[in-house]
């Protein structure tokens, strides 16, 4: 690809000066505003037809709440003054903060445990063959098995509760962490670490000061999937018998058939989920922002 | 005139002729290299005194590359001496960076702290200014502060070289430096390295396919044969200084550019 030669580069516009990195840049983006519009365009038509359906009784109740009831249940279940505890019973109206603190308290503390394990294991994967030849296979052939697989052993391991649950969401998350971070590590070009090398870095600096930031934007991509992957998981997790989070408010609901507060769940998760990769976004851009095309 | 000295194998005293018994930056003998059965350099002598450029010509996939890895000390030799100022070579160091074509610059980082990478590796409290001479001298000043990617292809090759220079390296070895830019952009940069090496007295060892470049640059030319590389020949270049621009329609460039390209293509 040819180099294109600009001199003072400095008050020119960065995607004119970027060379050939930027090709991929120039398959041009929507405007902010366009992309919104037609982003609400789907669901926007999808509701009313919902809305209209429901109405007409063309769709019943019982397979989908109208999205009005749908509207009341997801305010009851924030707003509304909360009853009594009933010991044995989850509760829904008013207990969406209980339910999503127990919630994202499972899954926070578990991705903090799989970023301890996650980083320094695949970074060691990806830095050292010796280490990758002798892990590897282990860890591929353990990755092979479904998360909710990991459940009833889980289960023995831990016994019921939010700690069965937690392993649950760090078996989630590691993975996609491991994975990344040693396949970007081991990408890292040859040429970067032989400069380091030659501007007299020191050997036991290269991981630090070399490979983890050239790495960094893969190693985020990593953090992303994990933390996606772990908050999906955090419903499997809640099947171990606790009595608070949005998993098990969903469990209780199904059992006494209300449709209405299973919906508000998943919401609930799609909300604090997209919530979620957003703020780790956020706080990684200024990280790897050197990257972006 | 360039005078054709030996068709031999580089004697040391052919070289050291030149620095009136000045001790060698650089001394290789009987160098050679093999990956597996591929046999890259038979036999490699070179010496580079200090301030000298010697450039080392040879067809593509000669070995060069590998040479200059091996001098740099990313790779140890099968058989042979490697030496830097009379200490035998072990490893990659400081004081003989290379700087290959394509940039070699960490892209996280801002031109400054690119440039200040190497004298705060070495614990120089100096870095700061050493930085500043160095940016006013590629001519980068008004651009400290971008990324590497935003800056072009000659500035990149430019702070590539800087950047191995901010630790006063007695030797550089550059690896066709300049192979990615255009023609015009080329000849600018190896302008701009004449000078700086001229003023700063860095004894360089390039490497290159292009015989206008070796001829321009080197005050001594090494041609090396195909694989696996030998010397095939040495000369002196004892064209006018400064060189340039106007260098490449001197008579005597012109004359001894014909007869070199002539030995290339008849190798």
């Amino acid at each position: 690809m040819a180099l294109r030669e600009v001199e003072g580069g400095a008050g020119l516009d960065l995607g004119e000066v970027l060379g050939p990195s930027s090709e991929i840049a120039t398959r041009r983006r929507l405007s902010g505003w366009r992309r919104a519009v037609v982003g609400l365009a789907l669901p926007a038509v999808l509701l009313t037809a919902w809305s209209v359906l429901s109405a007409t009784g063309i769709l019943s109740g019982r397979l989908l709440p109208a999205p009005a009831d749908l509207a009341r249940s997801f305010r009851d279940f924030v707003v509304a003054p909360q009853r009594e505890a009933v010991p044995g019973v989850v509760p829904f109206r008013g207990a969406a903060a209980e339910h999503i603190r127990a919630s994202v308290g499972l899954w926070t503390g578990a991705y903090v445990i799989a970023l301890c394990v996650g980083l320094p294991l695949g970074l060691a994967l990806g830095l050292s063959r010796w280490t990758a030849a002798a892990v590897d296979p282990l860890f591929q052939a353990l990755r092979s098995v479904p998360i909710t697989a990991w459940l009833p052993i889980g289960l023995v391991w831990f016994g019921l509760g939010s700690g069965a649950g937690r392993f649950l969401v760090f078996v989630g998350a590691v993975s996609p962490i491991v994975v990344a971070t040693a396949d970007s590590t081991a990408r890292v070009p040859r040429q970067l670490v032989d400069t380091a090398r030659m501007l007299g870095t020191r050997p036991r600096d290269l991981a630090r000061r070399v490979y983890l930031p050239a790495a960094l934007p893969g190693i985020v991509t990593g953090l992303r999937l994990g933390l996606t992957l772990g908050w999906t998981t955090v419903i499997v997790g809640e099947l171990t018998g606790v009595s608070r989070g949005l998993g098990a408010m969903m469990f209780a609901a199904r059992e006494v058939s209300r449709l209405d507060q299973i919906i508000v769940g998943m919401a609930t998760f799609a909300i604090i989920g997209l919530t979620g990769d957003i703020l780790l976004r956020a706080a990684s851009r200024p990280l790897t922002r050197w990257a972006d095309a | 005139m360039g005078r054709r000295l030996s068709t031999e194998p580089v004697t040391t005293a052919v070289s050291e002729g030149r620095t009136a018994g000045a001790p060698a930056t650089l001394t290789a003998a009987g160098v050679a290299k093999s990956y597996g059965t591929l046999r890259v350099l038979a036999q490699i002598d070179v010496s580079v005194a200090p301030g000298e450029v010697v450039a080392v010509l040879g067809p593509s996939g000669c070995g060069k590359s590998t040479l200059l890895r091996v001098l740099a000390g990313l790779e140890p030799p099968d058989r042979g001496r490697v030496e830097i100022g009379g200490q035998p070579v072990r490893g990659p160091s400081p004081d003989r960076p290379m700087v290959v074509q394509g940039a070699t610059l960490f892209p996280w980082l801002t031109l400054r702290a690119n440039l200040e990478w190497g004298p705060k590796a070495l614990g120089n409290r100096q870095a700061g200014a050493i930085v500043d001479e160095l940016l006013e001298a590629t001519g980068l000043s008004g651009s400290a502060d971008l990324l590497p990617r935003q800056l072009s292809g000659g500035m990149r090759q430019r702070a590539a070289i800087a950047q191995v220079l901010a630790n006063q390296p007695p030797l550089l070895l550059l690896d066709e430096p300049f192979g990615a830019l255009d023609a015009q952009t080329r000849l600018r940069m190896q302008e701009w390295l004449i000078g700086l090496l001229a003023e700063r007295r860095t004894a360089t060892l390039l490497v290159t396919h292009d015989v206008e470049e070796a001829l321009l640059l080197g005050h001594r030319l090494l041609r090396l044969s195909h694989r696996p590389a030998t010397v095939l020949e040495e000369l002196a270049l004892d064209l006018p200084s400064p060189r340039g621009r106007s260098t490449l329609s001197d008579p005597r460039f012109v004359h001894l550019k014909g007869d070199v390209l002539t030995r290339v293509l008849d190798a």
